[in-house]
């Protein structure tokens, strides 16, 4: 067990590395770029050498990257042009805040698509399952962008009952998480549920659950101790996928809600032309990739004893 | 007329007002140009001067007022580029003088000011009562260092543009620039341009005659900054304004406290927030429609039917002298050929483009920038499409078969991407190729005086002359289109110092004409503009620039 974690860390290590330096390539291989990209299209050649002499940029390109990856190491991810701050501390807060909506979007959507995907998937074809089913398809088929509008009409400019943006002026409120969650929960709910169903009836048309029932089991007791167990392999993963899903899926929703989080912080980074937040983001992005990535291998092997790892 | 030095011209103000030959709003400008009190001005014009009448209203007192405004990086308040920035500024920092809604300067950090006879000579007198934050006293030195600072061409303010004429000389520099130009700079044309009188009085002597020097002093980066604090703005800064700033927070929020011991009077308000809802419109009009803003900035065209239908909202618009234009830049090709300027000219049609963008309201424009609400605005024919015309043009410009060009525009105000994209598919009928290439606002603000092509909003201001001085008067820093006609600056200069209303019309009749057959920029229409409030805001009046006053703001609890 132990080497199986060291080893994943190490594999870890590895992946950032390389990320971290298809990274450097892409941004910051070639110095005219970059200060093209800082000082503008149209700034003069006197500027650029003045600024290229002085974020030393004459350097080799291996000391670059070397250096860079030394301070990224060590906290130091540079600092935002357009905040004027250490990007290191705007990532953590809008990272921080968008930690905050996944929650809350993974406390719901986990009971509730699992829930409704068992309830469909127990007994293939039945009146429950067709109408979970449809339920589905109709909110899988409702992206961000137009779910964000819809219930903005009904919940803030005809019944008024909900605040319209979630920019957390006043400090942290309740009230105005609950359409960036609302909107969230609606698109992924379809697309679990549907996952869960699938797996669901799939184990309960295997012969071990066949037996159980034979066996005269009562069917609560076959489906909580014998078939979730299995059935939920498949929605897990797909679940575990949803977090980097969610660090670029939500620039949709807090875009609109003007939630101030790490979505609309990679937005404001890219069209400010934020060269080193951006890097900082992309960075903190492999980071959370690589880092669920592992959290569901583990747990994998946990659930399903045919896998183990040597 | 209770001045004591008044300013000779003044009888024969009134005398042309009595006879019909100027109009009432011209006689209050002039009027009070030349130093008569606003309120002076409106008795002999047969009115009240609204602005004490609004300030002795009943006002609730107290309570936080929140606006939803961009709130961006402001690196020197001397050179800032946007109105919203201005916005937030403007609370801390106080002007000399004042343009209020009327389009009527007065004086503001001054006391008074007076004009000699020839306009050259201009005495700018201090209120005594002026402290700022930390209780000194506002003093002539401090005011020169900021007149100086801001036409010193290493700062690069715009405000250099408007004072050249009057103070400032080019001079060779010695260098030449990588085409191997000589490279032309600007220094004050004489040791005593801005002199030190007293403590409490400077005198700015000018070069050549100049009418619109308390108008200049309003242009919004001219803040009477602290010395000490050489263009820095954070977090606690000195200032003679009525808020204090307490929070500033880039893209997000800025919070202005009350001062209670402001010279002006404390505000009526305690707190004045700016929040940042992003570029996107959407939030923004939900913000108000969930009363977790009070006001906006201003409202786009597309969301004026969802804020009609909100019963807690008022409305205000006003007609301005603001408007976009298409430039190219006058010494590249190809724009460098008159032919093709004129050909962009002809394939334009203004009406359709304000039936397109915003619905039929807006006023169609004469590819000259005054716009008729300016008092000095000359009406000339205009200019009809005729695609024949222009395709004609092009090929003998040697673009028979047509010519490719990139015009760079930005995505917010929506309004400006739209009147791009119809211009462009007019163009397209006279044959020019036309790529859009539509980005993000601050990604536009930073290359606009730089790309070949582009489309650029330009703001109310209360003179023609006052945007051509700002943006087409040769080598100032907001010459977008590097246009350099010396005609046009020699006339230009000329219409600065015309007093005569009818003279200074004839003068702006042959630059407008210039702008017409020879300028740079191809000029759609003229905008009308509106913004929201809750009507539990009090005291807001529509400026026709968009300025927010916010010390003349209250809410209701």
């Amino acid at each position: 067990m132990i080497r199986f974690l060291g080893r994943r860390v190490v594999y870890m290590a590895a992946t950032m590395v390389v990320a971290s330096l298809v990274l450097f390539l892409l941004f910051e291989l070639d110095p005219e770029s970059v200060v093209v990209q800082v000082l503008g299209p149209y700034s003069n050649a006197d500027q650029r050498q003045l600024w290229l002499q002085k974020n030393g940029y004459f350097e080799p390109a291996y000391a670059r990257y070397l250096n860079w990856l030394v301070h990224f190491a060590a906290g130091d991810w540079g600092r935002s042009r357009i905040f004027n701050m250490p990007a290191v501390s705007i990532v953590w807060t809008r990272l921080s805040n968008t930690a905050i909506l996944g929650f809350w979007f993974f406390a719901f959507l986990i009971p509730l698509s699992l829930a409704a995907g068992v309830l469909a998937g127990m007994r293939e074809g039945s009146r429950l399952d067709r109408t979970i089913s449809a339920l589905c398809v109709a909110s899988a088929s409702l992206p961000p962008f137009a779910s964000t509008v819809l219930v903005s009409v009904l919940f803030v400019f005809t019944l008024g009952w909900l605040p319209g943006t979630s920019s957390m002026i006043d400090g942290f409120a309740y009230r105005e998480l609950v359409l960036p969650v609302l909107v969230l929960v609606v698109y992924d709910f379809g697309y679990v549920a549907r996952i869960t169903r699938a797996s669901m009836a799939d184990v309960m048309t295997t012969p071990y659950i066949r037996t159980a029932m034979l066996k005269g089991l009562p069917y609560a007791r076959v489906i909580v101790r014998h078939a979730l167990r299995n059935a939920l392999i498949a929605p897990f993963t797909v679940i575990m996928l949803h977090v980097n899903w969610l660090i670029a899926g939500v620039i949709v929703v807090e875009f609109f809600f003007a939630y101030k989080g790490f979505g609309s912080l990679i937005l404001d980074a890219s069209l400010g032309r934020d060269l080193q937040l951006l890097e900082a983001c992309t960075m903190v992005t492999v980071m959370i990739a690589v880092g669920t990535q592992t959290i569901a291998d583990i747990a994998y092997m946990y659930l399903n004893p045919r896998i183990r790892f040597k | 007329m209770t001045e004591t030095k008044q300013h000779p011209y003044l009888p024969k103000l009134v005398d042309q007002l009595e006879t019909g030959r100027i109009d009432r709003r011209e006689f209050l400008r002039t009027a009070t140009l030349l130093g008569l009190s606003a309120g002076a001005a409106y008795a002999i014009a047969g009115g009240i001067d609204p602005l004490p009448a609004l300030a002795q209203a009943a006002m609730p007192k107290g309570g936080r007022l929140r606006i939803a405004m961009r709130v961006h990086e402001i690196k020197d308040p001397h050179t800032i580029t946007w109105v919203e920035a201005s916005n937030l500024i403007r609370q801390c920092y106080d002007y000399l003088t004042r343009t209020g809604h009327d389009n009527i300067t007065r004086p503001y950090l001054l006391e008074k000011w007076a004009a000699s006879e020839d306009l050259k000579t201009w005495t700018l007198s201090l209120r005594k009562d002026v402290k700022w934050r930390n209780g000194q006293p506002l003093v002539a030195d401090q005011v020169i260092w900021n007149i100086k600072r801001t036409v010193d061409p290493a700062v690069g303010s715009s405000i250099l543009g408007l004072m050249k004429s009057g103070l400032l000389q080019e001079f060779d520099t010695g260098q030449v620039d990588a085409n191997g130009k000589k490279k032309m700079s600007t220094r004050l044309w004489d040791s005593k341009a801005i002199e030190k009188v007293d403590d409490y009085t400077v005198r700015l002597n000018c070069q050549a005659a100049q009418l619109s020097v308390p108008e200049n002093l309003f242009h919004y980066p001219f803040y009477m900054l602290h010395p000490d604090e050489n263009g820095a703005f954070k977090v606690g800064v000195q200032g003679t304004g009525a808020f204090e700033l307490v929070e500033y927070e880039v893209n997000r929020k800025a919070v202005l406290r009350a001062r209670k011991d402001y010279w002006g009077g404390a505000p009526h308000i305690d707190t004045l927030e700016f929040i940042d809802l992003g570029n996107e419109t959407a939030p923004i009009v939900a913000a108000l429609a969930s009363k977790q803003v009070d006001g906006l900035y201003e409202v786009d065209f597309a969301q004026l039917d969802a804020i009609k239908a909100m019963p807690h909202v008022t409305i205000y618009p006003a007609t301005t002298a603001q408007t976009g234009v298409a430039r190219g830049k006058y010494d590249q090709k190809p724009f460098n050929d008159v032919r093709v300027r004129q050909a962009l000219k002809l394939a334009t049609d203004p009406q359709k483009v304000i039936d397109v963008v915003f619905r039929g309201v807006g006023d169609a424009a004469e590819h000259h920038h005054v716009a008729p609400i300016h008092p000095e605005y000359a009406k000339l024919p205009m200019v009809k499409r005729d695609v024949a015309k222009a395709k004609q043009l092009l090929a003998e410009a040697g673009y028979a078969d047509g010519l490719d060009v990139e015009i760079a525009a930005k995505n917010q105000p929506a309004w400006e991407a739209a009147a791009v994209t119809v211009m462009a598919e007019q163009w397209k009928e006279a044959g020019f190729r036309v790529k859009l290439n539509v980005m993000p606002a601050n990604s536009y603000w930073d290359i606009w005086t730089k790309v070949p092509f582009g489309f650029t909003s330009w703001t109310h201001r209360p003179l023609g002359v006052m945007t051509y001085s700002l943006a087409y008067r040769t080598g100032v820093a907001w010459n977008e289109a590097s246009y350099s006609n010396p005609e046009f600056d020699k006339l230009l200069t000329e219409a600065e110092g015309a007093l005569d209303v009818e003279k200074r019309r004839a003068i702006m009749a042959k630059l407008e004409k210039i702008m017409q057959d020879d300028g740079p920029i191809i000029q759609p229409l003229w905008r009308q503009i509106q913004t929201a409030y809750d009507k539990r805001v009090k005291g807001f009046r529509m400026h026709p620039t968009q300025y927010i006053f916010a010390e003349t703001l209250a809410i209701e609890a």
